[in-house]
């Protein structure tokens, strides 16, 4: 194989990686487009308690004490696996999945309600807030 | 979302097992295309040449040679059929490989080759000058290396196939320098440095032994001297030049001689030295993959028949042609260190890109320097009192031998010995089997090798 | 389309990278006229040209997943036409636009996951009824049924029902009921008793290639579901575990029937009918090198499943070890995209990981086993390997893929419950 054929097999070769680059790049962009229609779906809120907020970034969100849960309140009397959080035509709902200290919003006691903005959540000895995503500066 | 992550970790997992595994795929692949490839029909080896550019081992298989071409050097240079493995290309094999994974396969034939030191016109000549006797000759550059000559009978050539393997004489494929065979009194040159060593030169100059044509030893053995008549009372200088076997039989019962100095001088040199209670094993002297083998000797008592016959070149004794010719590099080269031989000049890749020159290298010091002069003097002077005739137009250093094999059926005679000479310094070793069945001369062969090699 | 202009781009590069690699057919390709070589560019591009003025129709959110598996089908277009000369392989390009097809299935069954969520069922009896299938046509030595004109593989669609079935969300790991004292979900135990029936059946079949694949689509799915156990599984008991796992592997190798170790361990060089493909595999890669030697000029053609089971080495021969090693990267980046562009739910998650499984599992087991690194057994590589069957289940893959990349949230239309309510009554 000569030099000329040589050089044209590593072109064909770096096209095709720079093609695959492309559209891991358009894939990045993508998920910058997909962050925005998920904004939509999900209303673009937020849970907040007095030190920090969580995003909510997907549409099953665990809330307990236990290490994988997606959202972590290491407070002794919040379960392991206390509530879910659900995302359904942008519309959320929290769900008591067996905790021993319930789940109480806006100071009612519930086993499964349809979430609304600032509502307040009180899980254990914890309060959340339910809110509007907030930009942070 | 930690839910989420978490089946990015596994799919993370998996993708890296994979990506681990397609590294070691690509190393694997890199270390043994080559492997793969010995196994391609598209597979072609790559020539050796002698020091002249001449072909000695044609890899494609697809030149046109007349027969026996090659038989002077077919089983030192071997091929890759499996039959020879001590031989250069069945050790180079790698070196030969027309073929690296970077460049692919090359459609034009590779340009992989190993170029010899090896002077196949000479080898050819000293192959012809045994006349179909058996025998080996071997010779190499002293100052620098290079083995120019090595051919050994009977041979064979490889290119044409080995039918008739069966019938083949033994020591058809093998290569007889390598190889250990009963030195005679060549292996005297052996006990001089040992006894110079030893004892110091001007007591070794000073002693003086008598021969009647036999000597009975301490132990009540006979050893008989070539020369029935005897060679009277002689030094040092004497009994090489006659070859006396009862002066070396004396010389080694003499306390100034003790015979636990000699093993250690005879270890130092090379010898697996053996006695009653241990044996030896034999080593080998490497030459470019090639396996040479080390003397070896067996010595017990000073007043031992045995023993004594192993100093002066029979009993137990055993030495290759190959070391023997070492030997003679360290005397000739004054430093008591010997020229280490080697037969690949430099190699080439399959782009033609030169990857292996030789480099000259040497052997610990085996004995001191005023030694190997004082060896040099003797053994010059041996050459120019007896074989300026049969070794004309030389100056040689020589030791001749004749050795008993086959219980004393048969003499073999042998020659070692160098060329004092600046141009062509020359060590060679000749061994002629059998000496009296063959018209060959082992004088005529080094002359015949000397003048092909000087031209 | 949110992103016209990264759209565009993404057309335009595929369309290069597929031209660099038919002008290196050109220039290095061994064809007798040049009619083969323009009715293969014409193809080619006319895929790709196609495929973007359609794609658009599709109102997707996102392409970069659809334009991988398009530049992969059609490169593996190119390598299948121009094994032994060239000329365009009808029947790789027919396949390759059913794999396009059944991606798009794929992709719009799979974007809202709570509506096939709710047809696992029918995943279950589907995995059932191809086991039936294979029972029934196949026997227990082959895995193929013959139609005459085409032959199916129907173990392979397997491969993507299981992927669903493997699939779980979050509340369904919720729904537990308590069984002789332990909190039991009842969905993972059918799973397991799928994944058992399916696999003893593949044993059964002597189809024991693909048993590590569907081993590590419920591996993924295993693993992605013990983490909700209420924190019984901790790391210690995992690896304890897995090292039980490797064991019983061990064992079960060392007391396997003996033509299972016939098939395991082979010295390849020395056996010239079992390693005869191998030997022959790994010398086409030997005298490839980097960069092969030229489209369509290899002679591993001559050997049999050169354009299936050793493909690698088919591709490593004529177009070089570093393209072969970008075909397998590409792949990894098609099923890498989820780690790129996350998902929005567990399932699309789930999903996505045991694609990633059967994707890497399947390659690693052509791959190295052509190699002769681990056993060979007769896998193909998902979209480059030739057969019907592979590319269509490969293409749902995939097509669950895509379907993570763009989802929708909506619960299942009223309506069709509806229906089904009074297809209950009636």
């Amino acid at each position: 194989m000569g030099s000329m054929n040589l050089i044209l097999c590593a072109a064909a070769a770096a096209a095709l990686d720079i093609c695959a680059l492309v559209l891991i790049l358009a894939s990045y962009s993508e998920r910058r487009s997909e962050r925005k229609a998920w904004s939509k779906i999900s209303a673009d809120m937020e849970l907040a308690d007095q030190n920090r907020s969580y995003a909510l970034e997907c549409d099953e969100i665990l809330i307990g004490r236990h290490a994988s849960a997606d959202i972590r309140l290491p407070d002794m009397s919040v379960s392991r696996y206390h509530a879910m959080l659900n995302v359904t035509d942008g519309k959320w709902t929290i769900t008591d999945i067996g905790s021993k200290s319930g789940i109480y919003v806006n100071g009612v006691h519930v086993q499964h309600v349809r979430l609304y903005d600032n509502d307040i959540i009180t899980l254990g000895n914890r309060r959340l807030i339910f809110r509007k995503r907030r930009e942070r500066n | 979302m930690k839910s989420i992550r978490r089946c990015q970790h596994i799919m993370t997992l998996f993708l890296l097992a994979f990506i681990a595994g397609i590294v070691a795929l690509t190393v694997r692949i890199n270390k043994q295309a080559p492997f793969y490839m010995s196994h391609s029909e598209n597979y072609k080896l790559g020539n050796v040449y002698d020091r002249n550019g001449d072909v000695l081992f044609d890899g494609s298989g697809n030149g046109d040679y007349p027969n026996n071409h090659f038989i002077d050097v077919g089983n030192l240079i071997g091929d890759d059929k499996g039959q020879m493995e001590n031989t250069l290309v069945a050790q180079n094999l790698d070196s030969l490989n027309n073929y690296s994974f970077n460049s692919g396969l090359v459609k034009k034939g590779g340009k992989a080759a190993i170029y010899t030191t090896l002077d196949h016109k000479a080898n050819r000549a000293a192959y012809d000058a045994f006349m179909g006797a058996d025998g080996c000759a071997v010779a190499y550059n002293y100052k620098t290396g290079e083995l120019l000559v090595c051919t050994s009978l009977p041979n064979i050539d490889p290119s044409k196939g080995y039918a008739g393997l069966e019938n083949m004489k033994s020591g058809t494929l093998m290569q007889k320098a390598m190889y250990r065979t009963v030195p005679g009194s060549t292996q005297k040159v052996s006990t001089v440095i040992s006894a110079m060593e030893i004892m110091g030169q001007s007591a070794l100059f000073s002693k003086k032994f008598s021969c009647s044509g036999y000597y009975i030893n301490k132990s009540d053995g006979k050893i008989d001297c070539h020369n029935t008549w005897g060679h009277g009372e002689q030094n040092i200088q004497q009994a090489v030049e006659n070859s006396c076997n009862p002066f070396f039989a004396q010389l080694v019962e003499d306390s100034d001689l003790p015979l636990d100095r000699v093993k250690e001088m005879y270890t130092k040199l090379g010898y697996a030295v053996s006695d009653d209670e241990t044996e030896a094993e034999v080593g080998y002297i490497d030459i470019d993959g090639i396996q040479c083998e080390k003397a070896s000797t067996k010595l017990t008592d000073p007043s031992d028949f045995s023993t004594q016959w192993g100093c002066i070149g029979q009993g137990k004794t055993l030495v290759s042609p190959v070391q023997l010719m070492m030997w003679q590099s360290a005397i000739a080269n004054e430093t008591g260190k010997m020229t280490m031989p080697h037969l690949i000049e430099h190699v080439t890749d399959v782009n033609g890109k030169t990857v292996d020159t030789a480099e000259t290298s040497y052997s610990d010091k085996l004995f001191s320097a005023s030694t190997a002069s004082a060896v040099k003097q003797i053994l010059m002077t041996n050459g120019a009192n007896h074989y300026q005739y049969s070794i004309p137009g030389y100056n040689v250093a020589i030791k001749s031998g004749t050795a008993q094999v086959k219980d004393g059926a048969e003499e073999n005679a042998l020659l070692v010995g160098f060329v004092d000479d600046t141009k062509n310094p020359i060590a060679f070793c000749v061994v002629l089997e059998n000496k009296y069945s063959t018209p060959a001369v082992a004088e005529n062969i080094v002359t015949t090798m000397l003048n092909s090699l000087c031209s | 389309m949110s992103n016209p202009v990264s759209y565009f781009f993404s057309c335009v590069f595929v369309i290069i990278a597929h031209g660099a690699m038919l002008f290196n057919v050109f220039q290095n390709g061994n064809y007798e006229s040049v009619n083969d070589v323009i009715t293969l560019c014409t193809a080619v591009i006319g895929l790709d040209a196609a495929y973007f003025i359609v794609m658009p129709f599709f109102k997707q959110r996102t392409y970069a997943v659809d334009f991988m598996l398009l530049l992969i089908l059609n490169m593996s277009n190119i390598f299948q036409s121009c094994f032994g000369g060239v000329h365009l392989d009808l029947k790789h390009f027919i396949t390759g636009i059913a794999a396009l097809v059944s991606c798009r299935i794929g992709c719009i069954a799979c974007r809202n996951h709570r509506w096939i969520q709710d047809k696992k069922k029918f995943v279950w009896v589907g995995i059932g009824v191809l086991m039936i299938v294979i029972f029934l046509f196949c026997g227990s030595r082959s895995m193929w049924i013959d139609l005459g004109f085409m032959t199916i593989q129907p173990s392979e669609f397997i491969k993507p029902l299981l992927v669903l079935a493997c699939a779980t969300s979050i509340s369904e790991q919720q729904n537990k009921h308590k069984v002789l004292g332990f909190n039991v979900v009842y969905e993972n135990l059918i799973l397991f008793g799928i994944v058992a029936a399916v696999i003893l059946f593949q044993w059964w079949c002597r189809d024991l290639g693909s048993i590590p694949t569907f081993a590590a689509i419920y591996a993924s799915g295993f693993l992605l579901r013990i983490c909700y156990p209420k924190a019984k599984f901790s790391k210690k008991t995992l690896i304890i575990a897995g090292s039980c796992v490797a064991a019983a592997g061990i064992v079960a190798v060392i007391l396997a029937p003996p033509y299972v170790k016939d098939r395991l361990f082979v010295d390849i060089w020395n056996d010239d009918v079992n390693g005869y493909q191998q030997t022959k595999a790994l010398i086409g890669i030997a005298e490839g090198g980097w960069f092969g030697k030229g489209p369509g000029e290899g002679f591993l053609h001559n050997v049999v499943a050169y354009e299936s089971d050793i493909v690698f080495s088919t591709i490593c021969e004529e177009w070089g070890l570093l393209y072969a090693l970008m075909t397998a990267l590409m792949l990894l980046v098609i099923v890498a995209m989820p780690l790129v562009n996350p998902p929005r739910s567990y399932y699309h998650a789930t999903m996505c990981a045991g694609v990633c499984a059967a994707f890497t599992v399947q390659m690693a087991l052509n791959i190295f086993g052509s190699c002769n690194m681990i056993p060979f057994t007769g896998v193909t590589i998902p979209f480059i390997s030739a057969g019907g069957s592979s590319m269509v289940a490969s293409g749902l893959m995939i097509g669950m893929i895509a379907a993570a990349q763009s989802p929708v949230f909506k619960n299942p239309k009223p309506k069709k419950s509806r229906k089904q309510a009074k297809r209950r009554t009636s």
